[in-house]
């Protein structure tokens, strides 16, 4: 069987199953999956092909859809479900294929097909997307302008066709009727007081009650407040000409007040007026927290502190839990329509993406979490959003992912970007959006990334005699719809194969993708954290490390010296050494806002990046030889090198002391230090195409050595040479000035314990 | 009872003149007028008066060029009062110890003079400096205010308009009429530079304005959450109207085509009261409401009311004219405490509850302004005056009235558009040259033993341009023991108009009949005195006699039981007119009062045919059917409205010349207009109808056509009102 995963955009943490629960547990990592459930793939397979016909589907209640592994009967024109097993005869128009020619989705190699679903000659053409922009007006002039010139830079970039909305608020919060045309008007909302969904309807005169009283008719009066990009441009412009920071008062010792929630609440209000199936979202531009009414995370009182990790520890967040249930539930309103919030938060200060995160993640939105709305990291992010061509995100709309396993697996649940649709199915134990076969994602694009966990529970009843199969099959179907509005339906067909030797665990670590099981088990642990009271994650890593280890390594009993791994393991204790130092689970360093960012970056990441994120990459730069990966330990600190840290968030360019020096002094500038220009100049090429790709655009941080900036460099650094151990300290060398153990000792350690009997 | 026999002011309103002469230095009787000028000395006198004993007030009447109040500024002597009773200093004080010290006609307390105002006297005992001294010559005098007179700086003026802009205000015309009005009226509103304007509109929602100086246009914010009334902006919903004249004229400019396509019928007028609440209680002001229709939603929404038969002629009637929701007199109470004077233009062609709506004007210093069935065609002219009017009359701003009397008289009722702040102490949010007041007073228990009772009026108030000021109004009348006094100096003007005020005050209370009938008691009772004081001498047993002074008082008597407020019952006038009809009584001075209750009936047709243009003939008729002749015209003018006349057998010629039409085609008269045509009679009744509009400037007179036997136009318009004829008054 050829190794697809690259082309199918799935990988999992094992590649072989056994086939009973118990021999699943003591792997100790979970079955999992990454998916990419609309990947356009590697370059080297190609894109999947676009089929412009309706799937072949087997009969209900078997879901499953014609692809490769079925086996097919070209004399007879039948085909064999791998799921089921069913027979089938081929349709009508199926009708000439041939061992010669058959149609593509039985093609080997396309595991992954996309079906563009036909449309019905006559049938309207598909809705335009929706923008509903949502500025924040508590902000200073400075950074009000910047929001302002970043929407204006965006409405240049939409289509033309697109439909945009406009909603600004403050201390109460404005829906601005752009088809206005004899002035400008706005629908004013108080900011202290929850808004539901009817009323909105109702105080916009969108209700058919409403309109019935005022006598309109028929047409739902949406295109009042949504416009076409190309009609309202004007009307927007002027707007943000004359758009003023809140008019309200701010009393001494308080935080201006900020109405985020009803802000959100009446966007998604606005949106629940279009037609059903219209890809929308919201584009939330926040630069504080919210302090009144829904959604409000801190009081106005600036004597009350924005809550911090202990105060989600110990409780102590008044907040916090109401918050979050009013999120959830205005989340729940944008899944049923199948709207998207996206949230750009600017500001020195945290402003509740904590709570906030589970409204983003349900309805696939985007998220930046940047200093102030004229940071690159905010600016560059927020245009790439509305970019086309070969820049653009691809942002889909109103996904629905349907997984259907072989027989004897169930799914637990996913982490990521999604809703459960709550359609029976799913195992019995729930890891994130489960209880379900079938999961919504409003918003989505060729990145998104999503974890399934599997849970292998074979029926009590064997097989049946004859059809005992060698390979298990997972079917992944996602239908949305494409930037240019048309439904496509995307699936991919993965076969893993059973070991049936559970004495053996050589077969599995054969299958272990030590990548993505750390990606996994970094998802997996951050999402305990959030849902498990006292959750040691520290503890609960080193104990799931050691039982690896003791499973998978070669030692003698009490002898660490003996131990040996696998090579498909070797790495995978560095990388747990790195996730436990990491952002994800050292969460105190962080604000929770900060946290809550990471890890909705990191469960919607594919795993090259979320690696990147857990264990970053290092490069150095060196007169002696071209650009070489190097270690990350602090040990490869070099007064002559220049070090290029990409740790996803951030990508940091080091100049070491002398490399600093030379600079300073100019040499680069000078001809016959051509080579030294060359040096200087090669890391920031490098980033630059680091920082191209990647959305959200991350932080680049230039420095030198022993300069402030460092600290983003070492922060990441193996502390190989900390003050515990600087004896022997090399010249020119750098410490850090910490406790954490380094990766040597760490290792030892584990050792020591895997050997124990 | 001879009805011919009876005088009737066919002339112009006389006022008493030997006051005048008694006491030269009271105010001119257009700002005070008593209902007698004798005061009786004893209870038992007063006993025998069976009218009412009372004053009428007129504190901003519009002076004749040359005879405006004076101005006077004491500077740093600081403004002359007593020090017990308060009292202002006036032409009635007399100078002792040298000048030294100053008696209190009030009190008789001996104050100092301060060293400021000091001055010798001569040897009369006057002042040497008197003649430099207005407020020791004349009765009216206005002192500018110092700073402890306020509790505040001097508020700017301030005009906030509420207007209704659901489908019946835009179909009717009334908005597209009321935003040019108001636009073309906004150089001339009193106070520029410190003019502050603002605008809400509203039908299912409230709609306010951002009206920042900065703004290209105004933004409009609509609020439709009504349970939970808020104001959507901390500021620039009230704005310098110089400052943000561009604004507001690109508002005015849109306002009319911004719901030219509202289909919207609901009025949520309740939630927008509270919301002009809100944006004026910070400064006080005028508020102007345009109301179309019953309000519906929210707080405040009323309910049709009035139109069951039954209710009338019994213990319930009078609950029909007041207002049913508390909500309308407790927002009445905050905008006075807030200095808001609200004035309503009532508009609808279907009930809309004046009798609630009213209140509002009633306990602000306010106004009601009724326009039944408006159409603007019809009377967008009337609208616009009276709008133009109410915003460019000079106003007086957050006012407070207090009326002192000498010992032994005190008042016991206030009557006027005024919330009474303590016993004594009228507060007026605003009010104007169109706003009179009555009071009426009591005697104590003990004897006068003065000889001269002195009354003075002090207004303060905040003029447009900002200033602090005090309208003194000195009045001095003779104590009298004897009866026929009393009636010798009756003025029969203030005692109708007293008379008038408090009947209407009765309709609140009780049922109409009991109303009409304590007016037609009081008159009788005090005829009946009259003749049992002079029938022995003049042996005229059995025969109607009468005072000189109070030759008219049983014919006003009459024609205010048969005004609007009072007259007949459920069929005979509409209960919103008469409502309005009743708030409109409660305000107005004596001239127009007497005026509405005797309105002028003119022949005009020989004036017309004559060639020479001197003497128009513009002598008034008896209010009776048997003046009016078949070939004649004639003009009836109440002072709100003209009606023409037309006999049926007046010359063709002539009605072809003023009316453009022919009779004998049957043209629809409510839609033909009488002015500029181009002849020398319809230029001469345009005159005739200017010098009466002229008159009377506080209204605009609509001019109503209407020909002998149109009925029913002819009996609503005309025949009703000539109350001198038997059924004049009451249908059927
Ligand atoms: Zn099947
Ligand atoms: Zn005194």
């Amino acid at each position: 069987m050829a190794d697809t995963a690259g082309s199918d955009g799935v990988r999992c943490t094992f590649d072989v199953w056994p086939r009973t629960k118990i021999d699943a547990s003591k792997c100790v990592v979970p079955f999992a999956a990454v998916i990419s459930p609309i990947a356009s793939s590697s370059a080297a397979a190609g894109d999947p092909p676009v089929l412009p016909y309706l799937p072949l589907r087997c009969k209900p209640p078997c879901p499953a859809i014609l692809n490769p592994y079925c086996r097919v009967d070209f004399s007879a024109k039948i085909w064999i479900c791998p799921f089921c097993f069913g027979r089938h005869h081929f349709p009508q128009h199926y009708a000439a294929i041939s061992e010669s020619s058959f149609p593509a989705e039985l093609f080997p190699q396309y595991t992954s097909v996309e079906y563009s679903l036909p449309v019905h000659p006559g049938s309207p053409p598909p809705p335009p997307p929706v923008f509903v922009f949502v500025l924040d007006t508590c902000l200073i002039e400075e950074e009000l302008g910047f929001v302002k010139s970043a929407v204006r830079r965006a409405l240049g970039l939409i289509p033309e066709h697109a439909l945009v909305g406009f909603v600004s608020f403050g201390t109460q919060a404005h829906a601005h009727e752009l088809g206005f045309t004899d002035l400008s008007k706005v629908y004013v909302f108080r900011g202290d007081k929850e808004v539901t969904k009817d009323q909105v309807l109702e105080q916009l005169g969108l209700s058919v009650a409403a309109r019935v009283k005022v006598g309109g008719m028929g047409v739902s009066g949406v295109d009042r407040f949504l416009l076409p990009a190309s009609d309202c441009e004007f009307t927007l412009n002027a707007l943000l000409d004359e758009l003023e920071m809140d008019q309200w008062p701010v009393e001494a010792g308080n935080r201006v007040s900020r109405c985020t929630g009803v802000a959100l609440s009446l966007a998604a209000g606005i949106l629940s007026a279009c037609t059903q199936g219209t890809g929308a979202r919201i584009i939330a531009l926040v630069g504080g927290p919210c302090t009144v009414g829904p959604g409000m995370i801190v009081s106005k009182d600036l004597s009350e502190p924005v809550r911090s990790h202990k105060d989600l520890d110990k409780d102590a967040a008044p907040h916090f839990h109401k918050a979050v249930r009013f999120y959830e539930n205005l989340a729940k309103q944008l899944v049923t329509q199948g709207h998207v919030l996206d949230l750009f938060a600017s500001a020195l200060d945290q402003v509740g993406v904590a709570e906030m995160k589970v409204i983003v993640e349900r309805t696939g939105g985007l998220v930046v979490l940047a200093e102030s709305f004229g940071h690159p990291v905010f600016k560059d992010s927020f245009k790439r959003v509305f970019e086309d061509g070969e820049q653009s995100l691809g942002l889909s709309f109103n996904g629905t992912l349907d997984i259907h396993c072989s027989k004897d697996i169930k799914i637990q649940g996913i982490i990521g970007p999604c809703t459960s649709l709550e359609k029976k199915g799913g195992a019995d134990t729930v890891i994130g959006q489960g209880n379900t076969t079938s999961w919504k994602l409003c918003g989505l694009d060729r990145s998104t990334c999503l974890t399934v966990f599997f849970d292998i529970s074979p029926n009590e009843r064997p097989n049946q005699p004859g059809l005992a199969n060698e390979n298990l099959y997972i079917q992944f179907a996602t239908s949305y719809q494409n930037p240019e509005g048309q439904m496509r339906l995307h699936v991919t067909t993965i076969a893993r194969r059973w070991v049936n030797n559970t004495a053996s665990s050589e077969e599995l670590a054969e299958g272990f993708d030590q990548e993505t099981a750390a990606v996994v088990m970094a998802r997996y642990t951050s999402l305990k954290m959030e849902t498990e009271e006292e959750f040691d994650a520290t503890r609960y890593l080193d104990r799931s490390l050691i039982r690896i280890c003791s499973k998978f390594g070669d030692y003698r009993k009490d002898d660490p010296a003996s131990f040996t791994l696998n090579p498909s393991f070797s790495i995978f204790p560095q990388f747990m050494f790195n996730l436990r130092r990491s952002q994800f689970i050292q969460v105190f360093n962080n604000s929770p806002d900060e946290t809550a960012y990471f890890r909705m970056l990191l469960n919607r990441e594919n795993v090259t990046n979320s690696l990147v994120m857990i264990q970053p990459s290092l490069i150095s730069y060196s007169f002696n030889s071209p650009p070489v990966p190097t270690l990350l330990d602090v040990a490869s600190i070099q007064v002559d090198r220049i070090l290029l840290l990409d740790a996803y968030f951030s990508v940091v360019i080091f100049h070491g002391l002398t490399i600093a020096q030379w600079r300073n002094m100019g040499y680069q500038n000078q001809p016959e230090h051509q080579a030294f220009t060359q040096l200087l100049q090669a890391p920031h090429e490098d980033s630059q195409m680091i920082i191209k790709d990647r959305f959200p655009v991350p932080r680049l941080v230039v420095c030198d050595q022993h300069g402030s900036q460092a600290r983003f460099l070492l922060a990441k650094l193996n502390p190989s040479v900390s003050y515990n151990s600087a004896n022997d300290l090399a010249p020119g060398s750098d410490i850090i000035f910490t406790d954490d153990v380094s990766l040597q000792v760490f290792i030892e350690h584990l050792q020591r314990l895997v050997v124990q009997s | 009872l001879d009805v011919n026999s009876l005088p009737r002011p066919l002339d112009v309103d006389e006022k008493p003149s030997s006051l005048t002469e008694m006491y030269p230095m009271n105010c001119p009787p257009r700002y005070f007028r008593l209902t007698t000028h004798a005061i009786p000395n004893s209870q038992s006198l007063l006993s025998r008066w069976h009218l009412p004993l009372g004053a009428v007030v007129h504190p901003l009447a519009e002076a004749p060029d040359g005879e405006e109040v004076p101005i006077v500024n004491f500077g740093s002597a600081g403004i002359i009062r007593c020090k017990r009773c308060r009292t202002y200093i006036n032409p009635y004080v007399t100078f002792t110890d040298g000048g030294r010290k100053w008696r209190c006609i009030i009190c008789s307390l001996l104050n100092d003079v301060p060293g400021d105002y000091f001055s010798l006297l001569d040897a009369s005992g006057r002042r040497c400096d008197i003649n430099d001294r207005p407020e020791l010559l004349k009765g009216s005098v206005e002192f500018v205010a110092p700073t402890e007179y306020m509790v505040r700086p001097p508020m700017p003026p301030l005009y906030f308009f509420l207007i209704d802009v659901s489908i019946n205000a835009v179909k009717s015309g009334m908005l597209e009429i009321v935003a040019n009005a108001i636009k073309s009226c906004l150089d001339e509103l009193p106070g520029f530079p410190r003019t502050q304007i603002g605008f809400i509109t509203f039908d299912s929602t409230l709609h306010f304005y951002n009206m920042k100086s900065s703004l290209t246009q105004p933004q409009m914010m609509v609020v439709a959450d009504l349970d939970d009334i808020f104001i959507p902006l901390p500021d620039d919903l009230l704005v310098n109207l110089s400052e943000s004249r561009n604004v507001v004229d690109a508002f005015l400019d849109s306002l009319p085509s911004m719901f030219q396509d509202n289909v919207n019928l609901e009025s949520a007028f309740g939630p927008a009261l509270r919301a002009a609440y809100m944006v004026m209680s910070q400064l006080g002001g005028k508020l102007l409401i345009f109301q179309s229709t019953l309000p519906s939603l929210g707080i405040g929404r009323l309910k049709l009311r009035g139109d069951d038969i039954r209710v009338y002629g019994t213990e319930k009637e009078h609950l029909l004219r007041i207002p049913e929701d508390p909500f309308y007199k407790q927002m009445a109470a905050d905008f006075t405490k807030y200095q808001i004077a609200v004035d309503i233009f009532a508009f609808s062609d279907k009930y809309s509850d004046m009798a609630s709506l009213g209140t509002l004007a009633k306990y602000t210093g306010g106004q009601v302004y009724h326009y039944p069935a408006f159409q603007g065609h019809i009377h967008g002219e009337k609208l616009r005056y009276e709008l133009v009017r109410d915003l460019t009359r000079e106003t007086a701003w957050e006012a407070v009235m207090r009326i002192r009397c000498g010992k032994g008289v005190r008042f016991t009722s206030y009557h006027g558009h005024a919330m009474l702040r303590s016993t004594d102490l009228m507060a007026l949010p605003a009010v104007d040259c169109d706003k009179g007041f009555a009071v009426q007073m009591a005697l104590e228990e003990t004897l006068l033993t003065t000889q001269t009772i002195y009354f003075q009026v002090a207004l303060l108030y905040t003029s447009s341009s900002g200033e602090r000021r005090i309208r003194i109004l000195t009045s001095a009348a003779p104590v009298v023991a004897d009866l026929g006094e009393m009636y010798r100096q009756a003025d029969a003007g203030a005692t109708v108009c007293l008379l008038s005020k408090l009947a209407v005050e009765k309709t609140l209370l009780q049922k109409l009949e009991d109303a009409r009938h304590s007016v037609q008691l009081r008159i009788v009772k005090s005829l009946r005195e009259y003749r049992n004081l002079h029938a022995v001498q003049h042996r005229l047993v059995g025969r109607l006699i009468y005072p000189e002074s109070l030759k008219y008082l049983a014919l006003y008597g009459l024609a205010l039981c048969k005004s609007l407020p009072l007259r007949g019952g459920y069929a005979d006038v509409q209960l919103d007119e008469r409502c309005a009809a009743g708030y409109n009584m409660i305000i107005l001075p004596i001239k127009g009062l007497v005026k509405l209750l005797y309105p002028s009936l003119i022949r005009v047709d020989e004036s017309l045919a004559k060639v020479s243009n001197d003497g128009d003939s513009m002598k008034r008729l008896p209010l009776t059917a048997a003046c009016l002749d078949p070939k004649g015209l004639y003009i009836y003018d109440d002072g709100f409205k003209f009606v023409l006349w037309l006999g049926n057998m007046l010359s063709p010629d002539m009605v072809v010349d003023l009316l453009g039409v022919d009779l004998s085609s049957f043209p629809d008269l409510s839609r033909v207009t009488i002015i500029g045509r181009d002849n020398e009679a319809s230029r001469k009744l345009t005159r005739i109808l200017r010098k009466l509009s002229e008159s009377n400037p506080s209204f605009h007179q609509c001019c109503h056509i209407v020909r002998q036997g149109e009925q029913p136009r002819e009996s609503i318009l005309l025949l009703n009102n000539l109350i001198e004829d038997q059924n004049s008054g009451v249908s059927g």
